[in-house]
């Protein structure tokens, strides 16, 4: 069985990232380690800054795209001298490649620099591992609680805080922005119940006539605490938890969960399950996709796209629903591969759902590409530059409309995308219109992947016959005893993982969604962070609208597909 | 001959129906009845949806589904123009105090119907930050379970709170308040709040000061000569 050891000298210094980090910072790299193909270099938190910005700026690592930030409790772990980590990810989108970079922090002194300065999207990061392990950065701008309300006493992630312990907070916090005394500005809240946001965000903006002089954005209204629930739950009951992390697209997620598990028991799920997987998932991504277009141009005042759409949704909700007896929460992925195999007619069903988006796309384009209100409401509106787009995070379709074509489907093939043929659209502009024309081109695209995976739809079983992982068939379980037990141990213990780290990471409908694993050999798993896309992309909002009218900040909002689930968690 | 009850839709005999006085071509009802049927058929739902089922949410008021034919299409984002408060998905502690603020802001009759497990008892979601079940805060009156419900449900919902203004019910008080979390205080007992307006507006009297809430209106003409307006003083 592999373990977390250290790689040998020599093997490491093949890696460039850590022969340029060791070359600069010497002793104050402690150790290296590439677990299941993740590279992980810790550093002393002296070098913490220092070594980020190597890989950010050093041309042979070039990690520029900052992926995510997060802290990890490791109270019970009697081996490590310090109860906390810090694990940073960023990749390089020229040499395709991902990278954790982690500090430790002792439990009394919590405290490591600020990557604000180095990259835009760790702000809020840096808020969070604040907000739910109390580690802080010095030289954050402004760090406060950002999941949790003001009125909440600890810090609710560290181990030794009890689960189900509440605070009740009697008033929503009142200022976002610092207004100054006498102000003739008009101070606005937009949200976190109000049409334009599209679940529960919050923006507060200050107004001089209409247009935005300031905001400031809070989160946090739908924090329901999956990371805290994935702790003590086995690695199969997460599954349905995920599915409400995205709900527009839930089958993605479980998708991601369950390579992101595969990845780190090194078991992988049979051919027939991996096609069914790319279907249900391109046809999520579809969906997805037809609900963030209708929605953000129901902002606008054009219902009539929302009505020809949801025609189409429907019948992907009926497709889903024969498959596993869920219309949107579908928790259909297991371990290993799926629940359960398709009905016989599923092949016909996929290709008359299909039927129904083309026709219904076809409407919905001719109903809005050329349309001129709906150019002039989006054209050069929200515009997010290549070089910002990476240092805020963003990913997928959002990140596409900037200019830059990093999609995991592409670059890190997973689940046998290798196989299919299919074209990723990029944006030239980075504006709203971009990024509208790249979901539909995105959509035509998925088409694309489920007809091919259909006409080669491989036979055989859905779910690995590995029983460290995949539950025996029933009939087995009434008639023979091995399997009995092998189902009682299987249900009782869980799966058990080997202690270690991974980052599994699928391109879901917003981008990159990326689960942050850590075992520590028991049936829970020690710690999970989802890395949410639109975190990410919700982060730059407030600093778009600036300067902006009032009706640019509703369009906008729409076309960055923000998922209150995925966002808080 | 029968006439149209206007309230089941149904065509009857005029001498069998209570409140039609026998004999005549004349329907005479209470005034109840012809209000509460225009209640039932208008409902004005306020959408808060948070989670995925804001998701199916959006299937019900969809073509498919179509609440168009309930009378209820008409979706208000102002809680002042909404009937009913159509709490869809999870409710966490920070969301607490401006679900109750809205639901303090409808005006009565009000009906609150609580969508899915989460918004129900908290779901599976057991933890920290995540509330356990909006009646904490508010009362409901009609709770569907399902995670999420189906549109189905949701409509079967929409027509039990139809039966019940139908039958001239009120919607009750908080049930979950002895649960941990905010205070029920009466949230829904009108003579009480009158009760407490009354006395503060005494209080406010004995220290010499209005009633509060008022607002004085300035007469235009009021203007300064250099013409800009005085509304601002």
């Amino acid at each position: 069985m592999p373990s977390m050891q250290s790689l040998g000298r020599e093997l490491a210094l093949a890696k460039p990232a850590y022969r340029i980090l060791s070359e600069k910072f010497g002793e104050k790299v402690t150790s290296v380690t590439d677990y299941r193909g993740d590279l992980a270099i810790t550093v002393d938190r002296a070098a913490w800054r220092e070594a980020a910005l190597t890989l950010r700026d050093h041309p042979e690592l070039d990690y520029k795209l900052f992926l995510d930030l997060c802290g990890v409790d490791y109270l019970t772990d009697e081996s490590r001298p310090d109860r906390f980590e810090v694990a940073l990810h960023v990749y390089s989108v020229t040499h395709k490649h991902h990278i954790r970079l982690k500090t430790s922090l002792p439990e009394r002194n919590p405290v490591c620099e600020t990557l604000t300065g180095v990259y835009k999207g760790a702000n809020w990061f840096e808020r969070e591992a604040f907000d739910l392990y109390g580690i802080v950065f010095s030289g954050h701008p402004n760090l406060t609680r950002i999941l949790t309300h003001d009125d909440f006493v600890g810090h609710p992630m560290r181990k030794d805080f009890p689960t189900g312990k509440r605070f009740v907070t009697k008033k929503p916090k009142e200022w976002l922005l610092h207004v100054p005394k006498g102000s003739e500005h008009l101070v606005l809240n937009v949200g976190p119940s109000h049409p334009a946001m599209h679940g529960t965000f919050r923006v507060q903006v200050l107004l001089d006539g209409e247009t935005i002089k300031d905001s400031a954005a809070e989160i946090g209204y739908l924090h329901r605490n999956f990371e805290k629930m994935a702790e003590e739950r086995t690695y199969w009951q997460i599954i349905p938890y995920t599915d409400r992390l995205n709900y527009c697209s839930a089958f993605i997620n479980g998708h991601g969960w369950a390579l992101a598990v595969e990845k780190l028991l090194g078991v992988a799920a049979p051919a027939r399950a991996e096609a069914i997987r790319v279907i249900l998932s391109e046809f999520s991504r579809i969906m997805d996709h037809l609900v963030c277009i209708s929605t953000n141009v129901v902002d606008l005042g054009a219902i009539t796209p929302f009505f020809v759409v949801f025609r189409a949704r429907e019948e992907i909700y009926d497709l889903l629903d024969s498959v596993c007896g869920a219309r949107l929460t579908v928790s259909y992925v297991r371990i290993g591969g799926l629940a359960q195999d398709v009905p016989d007619d599923f092949e016909a069903r996929c290709r008359k759902t299909l039927e129904w988006i083309r026709e219904v796309s076809e409407q919905m384009e001719n109903l809005l590409t050329r349309n001129a209100i709906f150019a002039n409401r989006f054209k050069d509106v929200g515009v997010m530059s290549k070089d910002d787009a990476l240092s805020w995070g963003w990913v997928g379709p959002c990140l596409r409309g900037s200019g830059i074509g990093y999609d995991i489907r592409k670059d890190h093939p997973y689940s046998g995308y290798d196989q299919y043929d299919f074209d990723v659209p990029v944006g030239t502009v980075g504006d709203c219109y971009d990024r509208y024309l790249v979901r539909v081109e995105e959509m035509k695209q998925s088409a694309r992947i489920i007809e091919q995976a259909l006409a080669k739809l491989p036979k055989g079983d859905v779910i690995t016959h590995d029983r460290k992982v995949a539950l025996p068939p029933k009939s087995e379980v009434y008639s023979n005893i091995e399997s009995l037990m092998n189902h009682f141990k299987l249900v009782y213990d869980g799966i058990l993982a080997a202690p270690g780290e991974v980052y599994g990471y699928v391109e879901g409908a917003n981008g990159e969604l990326g689960y942050y694993i850590v075992s520590d050999g028991k049936k829970h798993p020690a710690r999970v962070k989802v890395r949410p896309p639109c975190y990410n992309i919700y982060q730059a909002y407030p600093e778009m609208i600036k300067g902006t009218m009032i009706a640019d900040a509703v369009a906008m909002i729409g076309g960055l597909n923000v998922v209150a689930g995925e966002l808080d968690r | 001959m029968g006439l149209l009850d206007i309230i089941t839709g149904k065509y009857v005999d005029p001498t069998h129906f209570k409140s039609v006085h026998e004999g005549g071509n004349i329907i005479t009802t209470t005034v109840d009845a012809v209000v509460n049927w225009g209640r039932k058929s208008s409902i004005w739902p306020f959408p808060f949806g948070t989670a995925c089922c804001a998701i199916e949410f959006m299937a019900f008021t969809g073509s498919h589904y179509d609440v168009a034919r309930f009378g209820s299409e008409v979706l208000r984002f102002s809680p002042r123009q909404a009937d009913l408060l159509l709490v869809a998905g999870t409710v966490v502690d920070k969301m607490g105090p401006i679900l109750k603020t809205i639901y303090d802001q409808m005006p009565e009759p009000k009906w609150v119907i609580s969508m899915g497990v989460c918004a129900c008892s908290g779901g599976f979601y057991r933890s920290y930050h995540t509330m356990q079940g909006i009646d904490e805060i508010i009362p409901v009156d009609v709770y569907v379970p399902g995670c999420p419900p189906t549109p189905e449900a949701l409509l079967a919902a929409l027509m039990k709170i139809q039966e019940r203004i139908q039958k001239g019910e009120q919607s009750k008080s908080a049930q979950g308040a002895h649960r941990v979390g905010a205070r029920a205080e009466g949230s829904n007992d009108r003579r009480e709040r009158r009760h407490i307006w009354a006395d503060d507006d005494a209080a406010r009297a004995a220290q010499g000061l209005e009633p509060r809430g008022r607002i004085h209106f300035k007469l235009t003409e009021e203007r300064d000569e250099s013409g800009s307006g005085s509304h601002h003083a």
